[in-house]
């Protein structure tokens, strides 16, 4: 695992800003790690912030052609470098 | 009959398929998760073969209460010696969310000698994009057979069929090249063939995120939430009138031509108050059942209820829930039942048992023809806007957010006071993309379910009017309604209705809808037929207006019925589904609150007005 990264965080991506994921906190139970591992949320992918609702709500990211809603709590234990804004998002 | 298992993760199309290869009315959702239940038909095709289509799941590993389920059916299933052949449908446009369970899926049928044969669904979109998908390459690195398909436009079946048609020990089943690889190396694996598998370019994403940076943004985003629901349920009134008026003229004059022309004068009371009169009230909301259940599944079906639980989940999360409970609770707008299943998809126990908490509260469509009616006899039919907005909607709109808030005020209560936020689980979702939902799977769906209402609700509703009223028309022919038999049981429970200023005809009707909600019409049918055996037919809601029902009770009785849990078949799938004394204790809690704030309307009125 990658913690040297730990100051940026998937949750910290703003909208349109692409990222490549790095590691994840140890506080994540293994069985989400697994889960969002199997969603392609890998060390080494690529990973694209799309939405940021606001209030807090969960957002909105692009892995691998799919989207997926991932809440504050599991969002900040995905650890990424920043792969700068992507083409296209605002 | 040879069994032929269809796996796949959520959103894969597998739905769908079961759909076109069996030609079932398997229902097709576009939520992740939906298919909590395993639903099986025979081959359209190979009719002596039963397709089994399995919960969708993105692991062997479960994390949620319906994952669990599929995954033990499964073992169960791969041990099966009628299990024949195991077909593992992906999309193939988002390859990776699929492939790491296909591997866990043959190492499986590796281990139990199961021939496998892996479906690359999506086959129209790839080639629409001008895109092209490797399924030898894949076949090759997998080693087991892989087929271009297409759900929507049935492409690649007869590859499908000649494959499941292949005698037993014929096929070749997977050489064992996964049966040794631990799950950590399988995710890697799926990774790297991913990678080099996925059809290159953006499918979908682009025109996803248009809708999304509408639906899901902060301020438009919540207007249009509100103003979907808002249509949701005026659609469930307004849009449904005409044709409950039609069901209720055809009742009215069938009833008196089928009455003019029985001679005997018991037998014709007899059909006029319990047939017509009772069963013939409740039927008049049918059109409103499928009206309610055809606009959730278009929201499904469309892809903006994962929409909609992510707008909810911050909200939710505030009264113990989470979003994934939306999709549960909205279920529960028609029925408790199915709600309590879907709450399955719920990953936290603790969210899971405050859903369950949730449920019963939710304005279920047994609740409809109560609401209807109290609400017609006390709302002015006066509409806007030609006629697409309407005051008895808006209080509909009322009465259902009223159950709606009881709902969170209670798990909220529950949840701060006895530590419930522990339980809590992180919120990962997929949001499928957005599609025109398909007709026929949900226009079948709404049919479907007006068919169980009536076949299921209206048999306790017979029985029920038909011993109502034989006991409020002897022993005097009913001649005195107040000095039958169903008068002198009436008047010994007067006295628990009569602080909410409902008279014992109510209370009687009170008591019936223990058995179903509905019911209560049925009853109240019934038991003005009775004492109105000397006119023409009329409608319940007319005698209503005409039996002096103070407005102060008819609140009350809505209030009541918004809380209290009168349905027997949900205490008992929440005691299946979660325990005995959960069941039982919602049972008493819930009729305890729903007298005493019936009471509190009730009593308020009194001093107000």
């Amino acid at each position: 695992m990658n913690t040297e990264q730990a100051a940026l965080t998937l949750w910290d991506l703003q909208a349109g800003e692409a990222a490549r994921v790095t590691g994840f906190d140890q506080g994540l139970t293994t069985a989400y790690q697994g889960r969002i591992m199997e969603f392609g949320f890998q060390p080494g992918s690529q990973v694209e912030c799309l939405l940021t609702p606001g209030f807090g709500a969960p957002r909105v990211y692009a892995v691998s052609n799919s989207v997926f809603s991932l809440d504050q709590e599991i969002a900040q234990a995905v650890f990424v470098e920043s792969a700068g804004a992507s083409g296209g998002q605002p | 009959m040879n069994r032929v298992l269809l796996l796949g993760s959520p959103n894969s199309g597998k739905s769908s398929l079961f759909n076109r290869l069996t030609g079932l009315s398997q229902r097709v959702a576009n939520y992740p998760g939906i298919t909590v239940d395993v639903a099986s038909g025979a081959l359209l095709s190979v009719p002596d073969t039963e397709l089994v289509d399995f919960p969708g799941t993105y692991s062997l590993q479960p994390i949620s209460g319906e994952e669990a389920v599929a995954v033990d059916f499964l073992a169960d299933a791969l041990s099966d010696d009628k299990v024949s052949h195991v077909l593992c449908v992906a999309d193939a446009t988002r390859l990776q969310k699929s492939l790491h369970f296909i591997l866990q899926v043959i190492r499986e049928c590796e281990r139990c000698r199961k021939p496998v044969t892996v479906l690359a669904n999506m086959a129209d979109v790839i080639r629409d994009n001008g895109l092209s998908f490797d399924s030898a390459g894949l076949a090759d690195a997998l080693g087991v057979p892989v087929i271009n398909i297409s759900a929507k436009q049935s492409l690649g079946f007869d590859a499908v069929v000649a494959r499941v048609r292949e005698p037993a020990g014929t096929q070749a089943t997977a050489v064992d090249r996964w049966l040794e690889t631990p799950d950590e190396m399988l995710r890697g694996t799926a990774q790297q063939l991913a990678q080099r598998f996925s059809p290159k370019g953006d499918i979908l994403i682009k025109s996803q995120l248009k809708l999304d940076r509408f639906f899901l943004s902060t301020g438009i985003g919540g207007v249009a939430f509100f103003l979907i629901m808002f249509l949701f349920f005026q659609s469930i009134f307004t849009w449904s009138a005409p044709a409950m008026d039609g069901i209720e003229a055809l009742v009215t004059r069938v009833g008196e031509a089928v009455v003019a022309m029985i001679p005997n004068v018991v037998v014709a009371d007899f059909v006029a108050d319990a047939l017509f009169g009772g069963v013939g009230a409740f039927l008049v909301f049918i059109p409103q059942i499928f009206v309610l259940t055809l606009v959730i599944g278009i929201m499904e079906d469309s892809g903006y209820l994962a929409r909609a639980a992510l707008i909810c989940h911050r909200p939710l999360r505030l009264f113990g829930l989470t979003g994934k409970s939306f999709i549960p609770l909205l279920s529960g707008v028609a029925c408790a039942i199915p709600a309590i299943y879907a709450a399955r998809s719920v990953d936290s126990p603790w969210q899971r048992m405050m859903t369950y908490l949730a449920i019963p509260l939710m304005p279920c469509s047994a609740r409809l023809p109560v609401y209807a009616l109290l609400i017609a006899a006390f709302i002015p039919a006066d509409t806007l806007l030609f006629g697409l907005i309407g005051w008895q909607g808006f209080a509909l709109f009322l009465i259902y957010v009223f159950g709606m808030l009881t709902a969170l005020l209670i798990t909220g209560l529950v949840s701060r006071y006895s530590g419930g936020e522990q339980g809590d689980q992180p919120f990962v979702l997929e949001l499928p993309p957005y599609r025109l939902p398909t007709a026929a799977p949900i226009l079948r769906n709404a049919w479907n379910r007006c068919r169980h209402f009536v076949t299921k609700a209206g048999k306790i509703i017979l029985m029920v009017t038909m011993v109502i009223w034989f006991l409020g028309y002897f022993p005097n022919g009913g001649e005195d309604l107040a000095n039958s038999w169903l008068g002198t049981l009436g008047r010994l429970v007067e006295p628990v209705f009569a602080p909410l200023g409902l008279d014992w005809r109510y209370g009687v009707a009170i008591l019936t809808s223990f058995l179903a909600r509905e019911v209560f019409v049925g009853t109240l049918g019934t038991i003005f037929g009775i004492e109105g055996s000397e006119e023409n037919m009329v409608p319940l809601v007319d005698q209503i207006q005409a039996s002096g029902l103070p407005l102060g009770s008819g609140v009350a009785l809505l209030v009541f019925f918004a809380v209290a849990l009168q349905c027997v078949s949900t205490v008992a799938i929440l005691a299946r589904e979660g325990s005995t004394r959960l069941a039982l204790g919602m049972l008493s809690g819930y009729l305890l609150i729903a007298y005493v704030m019936a009471l509190a309307v009730f009593q308020l009125s009194q001093l107000l007005f």
